[in-house]
């Protein structure tokens, strides 16, 4: 086989690992989800884990939470549990890493971040588990010391499921300290590690909500149920645009979208705007699945559709969906693991839910390259962020898969603009592949319904 | 052609074993496509090369409704058509053994460029009813029929008879499922990369880590997985010219240097009484470990820069280590103290994760190990590449310790 050039750093990573001592990690807000989340998967690791809250009692939650999300009693003898007023400083001190999981907001980490300061030790790294906040924001005014450890190391919700993790550096990290920790979180941690800049969202989240967004706002007059059967699995995702806003929940789908709203001005700038409907249902306490329901509910064995203009919920049965026979017959291809001939009938489906299928993609595909240089150094850092980290079927996976000329075509009858990357292949005579990962299956998106 | 001319291996692909195919709405015929294209495209070969092909299954029948594998190869490409394939079964050698007969088929000089596949997709059907269907791999009737997941009852006798003759503490037990998950985590195709373990918890006797056959616990087995893997086996001429189109040299392409095989009686009541007052326990393991490397010229396991074993159970891998002669008999405790079979050890065992890290879908397993030894010799393994590896030796057990398959790899 040709050469994957990889190799030759294998031993050389495992000294990099051994070069610094990483025993014991202090968990910041460990009581959250990211914070329990987080520390179960580092007590894999390394032999001593402190989880710590505003109250003892609530670390003790956040350890028998992290016991129940990985289903091992070991998680406890690996672990000791305290509160920011007594143990904060003793354990920071002793710390090889401090890796904060506060609630998202710029002044509570920074206030944390000043006590962290004075109690670390020189050499202790910094990590921030933030899903969009600044990373040079987060650490302006702290020391040098303190910058040079202090860097991005974003998991996806669940951690110990989801591998893909945003590596972010500040202006002052020291490089050796980002090669340490992605060292260890791909060898010990099992992370899919992409390194992406400092700005809004990241990479990740920036690409992935943009079409997350999208779909909610298509919601407001096609319906929830039209919509995830329209951006449903056969585009490209285990689980359906609607149902993931669910999951993730609308509070912090807002908190996303609207950060990169505020903070970012690019060409799709309006599909990053919440809905009306949105805001007004959250005011009458409507989070997704958190709160029994979102744009999907369950009532018993019956799975319920929203209503966006009564905020009424209706049985899916009941929701008049039209024909598209064109999903079974490229899930029947898929099936068969015949990936390009379901994506040739893809492009060439007929119906107004075809045509928008191909516009949500062609948006995403489009999004997803106009960033490459902002978000990203290159496209393939946004797509294994998007295909690990989301379980969404990278944008060049698609491009792949339907050709760059057809890509280019639907862009264009998308009305969208059309990325240089993407037209230079397309007009190129040679047929390359952008999606270059010997390790990652492409063919895991294409899932057959 | 004379007999034991080389067999060169050209390279090849595996799917990632911690997909659920079942989950994906897939047919198997999408796992076989996915390993063959996988293979064509990473060893730039063209599918009109490709002259004869070899499928290892063990139940497909059972798991999915289909006999007639090899038929399914002419599927994954038009050019495919018409070209000779066939099946192979041994149960969990299956994948071993069509490697073997295609092996014979290069050296016999029938054909210059063969496929291998071994597949099986497994997560079809509930634990309770695969754990039958395993039962098959035994005497059925004698050793299986109305027993709940039987095979982890066999390999915990295995484990008894070691405690037996010679003591067995279930630590060392635990310890080698933790350096089997560890290295998992430096395998992007393993199954349980994600999953969580430590040592602790290898040992915790909690419903979290419930018996499932005496001493057999979940931390100890390897899982139900769904993978499928494809290898090309070349001729010397195909690879004289092969090396050449890849800008190689002949002797940098790694080949099968030796192999050994052996089938003991069926029953595991009956290996044990054999076996009774001999050196090993399995001594037709033994004897298939060793064939291969006089075969290949290598006198003994310090001329073994690792080893992809069959730890189908942490007793089989315990097993594995006194059988390789890595400490004496009944003395594998010690490697495991020593830490030898750690991925910088002295005697790296699986730095794939073997089959309790990186999966155990039946019937591709021997040709997932056979890959994993070329990518070893050929320093293509990436995270888990054994430093400086020259000669690896993979070993595939059928049934609990009944079909045994061994190759050395090697540049």
């Amino acid at each position: 086989m040709p050469d994957n050039g990889s190799t030759p750093s294998a031993a050389a990573t495992r000294k990099l690992l051994s070069s610094r001592p990483l025993e014991r990690i202090v968990v910041l807000g460990a009581n959250g989800t990211m914070g329990y989340g987080s520390a179960a998967l580092f007590t894999q690791a390394v032999p001593h884990v402190t989880f710590l809250a505003r109250t003892r009692a609530k670390a003790e939650e956040g350890l028998a939470s992290a016991i129940a999300q990985v289903r091992s009693p070991t998680v406890a003898s690996r672990a000791e549990c305290g509160d920011y007023n007594e143990d904060l400083e003793s354990a920071v001190a002793q710390a090889d890493l401090i890796f904060e999981a506060l609630t998202e907001d710029l002044d509570i980490k920074r206030e944390m971040f000043d006590r962290v300061e004075s109690a670390r030790r020189d050499d202790a790294i910094v990590a921030t588990v933030t899903s969009g906040l600044s990373i040079n924001a987060l650490c302006q005014g702290r020391s040098e010391s303190f910058r040079r450890h202090f860097l991005g190391l974003h998991f996806f919700n669940p951690p110990n499921v989801i591998t893909g993790t945003e590596l972010i550096a500040g202006n002052d990290t020291d490089a050796d300290v980002l090669d340490f920790i992605e060292a260890f979180s791909r060898l010990r941690l099992g992370r899919e590690m992409v390194r992406t800049a400092d700005t809004p969202a990241f990479a990740g989240n920036r690409v992935g909500f943009k079409v997350l967004n999208e779909a909610a706002q298509l919601a407001e007059t096609l319906g929830p149920a039209l919509v995830d059967r329209i951006v449903g699995p056969y585009t490209g995702r285990a689980l359906t645009p609607l149902a993931t806003v669910d999951l993730v929940g609308w509070d912090i789908h807002r908190a996303i979208v609207d950060n990169v709203h505020a903070n970012t001005k690019d060409e799709a700038h309006s599909t990053l705007e919440l809905p009306a409907y949105m805001a007004s249902l959250m005011e009458r306490g409507v989070l997704g699945d958190k709160t029994g329901g979102g744009f999907f509910k369950r009532d018993g064995k019956t799975r319920l559709a929203l209503d966006v203009a009564s905020g009424n919920y209706i049985p899916i049965s009941e929701v008049a969906l039209p024909d598209m026979g064109y999903v079974n017959d490229i899930a029947n291809l898929y099936a068969q693991g015949r990936y390009e001939d379901g994506m040739a009938i893809f492009l060439k489906a007929k119906g107004d839910e075809a045509s928008l299928a191909r516009k949500v993609i062609a948006g995403y595909i489009s999004y997803a390259f106009h960033r490459v240089g902002e978000v990203a150094e290159s496209i393939n850092e946004i797509d294994r962020i998007l295909g690990m980290g989301f379980n969404w079927a990278p944008p060049s996976v698609l491009v792949d898969t339907m050709g760059s000329r057809a890509a280019v075509d639907m862009i264009g009858e998308a009305g969208l603009p059309i990325p240089e990357l993407l037209s230079d292949a397309a007009n190129s005579s040679k047929q390359e592949r952008f999606f270059h990962h010997p390790n990652i299956n492409v063919g895991r998106f294409f899932v057959a319904s | 052609m004379a007999q034991g001319s080389e067999v060169y291996i050209l390279g090849g692909f595996q799917t990632d074993f911690g997909r659920n195919w079942t989950k994906e709405n897939k047919h198997f015929s999408a796992l076989m496509r996915e390993s063959v294209l996988g293979a064509l495209e990473r060893c730039e070969i063209a599918p009109e090369e490709i002259e004869s092909a070899h499928v290892g299954n063990f139940a497909a029948e059972l798991y999915c409704m289909q006999g007639h594998l090899g038929a399914f190869f002419t599927e994954v490409d038009p050019a495919f058509s018409g070209l000779p394939t066939s099946r192979h079964e041994a149960a969990c050698a299956s994948g071993s053994i069509a490697l073997l007969a295609a092996s014979a088929e290069i050296e016999a000089g029938r054909y210059d460029l063969q496929a291998v596949v071994g597949i099986e997709q497994m997560k079809t059907v509930s634990a309770g009813e695969g754990g039958a269907f395993l039962g098959t791999a035994a005497w059925y009737d004698e050793e299986a029929k109305d027993i709940d997941f039987p095979f982890p009852k066999l390999f915990g006798k295995l484990g008894d008879e070691y405690d037996k003759r010679y003591g067995l503490r279930d630590e060392h037990l635990a310890e080698i499922s933790k350096i089997n998950y560890a290295n998992a985590k430096l395998n992007p195709n393993a199954q349980t990369r994600t999953w969580y373990m430590n040592k602790e918890h290898a040992l915790c006797r909690t419903d979290d880590n419930p018996a499932v056959g005496g001493r057999i616990r979940i931390a100890d087995c390897s899982q139900v997985t769904d993978g499928s893997v494809c290898v090309f086996l070349a001729s010397r001429d195909y690879a004289e010219r092969y090396a050449r189109g890849m800008g190689k040299k002949l002797e940098d392409i790694p080949r099968i240097k030796g192999w050994g095989h052996n089938t003991a009686r069926l029953r595991f009541a009956d290996k044990v009484a054999e076996s009774e007052g001999a050196e090993y326990v399995l001594p037709h393991v033994r004897s298939t470990i060793a064939s291969a490397m006089q075969r290949a010229g290598i006198a003994d396991v310090n001329g073994i820069d690792g080893i992809e074993t069959h730890d189908c159970f942490t007793t089989s891998e315990y097993m594995a280590v006194d059988h390789f002669g890595i400490t004496a008999p009944g003395e594998s405790w010690k490697a495991v103290e020593e830490g030898w079979l750690e991925i910088d050890g002295k005697h790296p065992i699986n730095p794939s994760g073997g089959l309790i890290g990186a999966g155990h879908p039946v019937g591709a397993t021997g040709v997932r190990q056979l890959l994993d030894a070329y990518l070893q010799v050929a320093g293509e393994a990436g995270d888990y590449q054994v430093e400086e590896a020259k000669n690896f030796q993979t070993l595939n057990i059928g049934g609990s310790g009944t079909t045994s398959v061994s190759f050395v790899v090697g540049t």
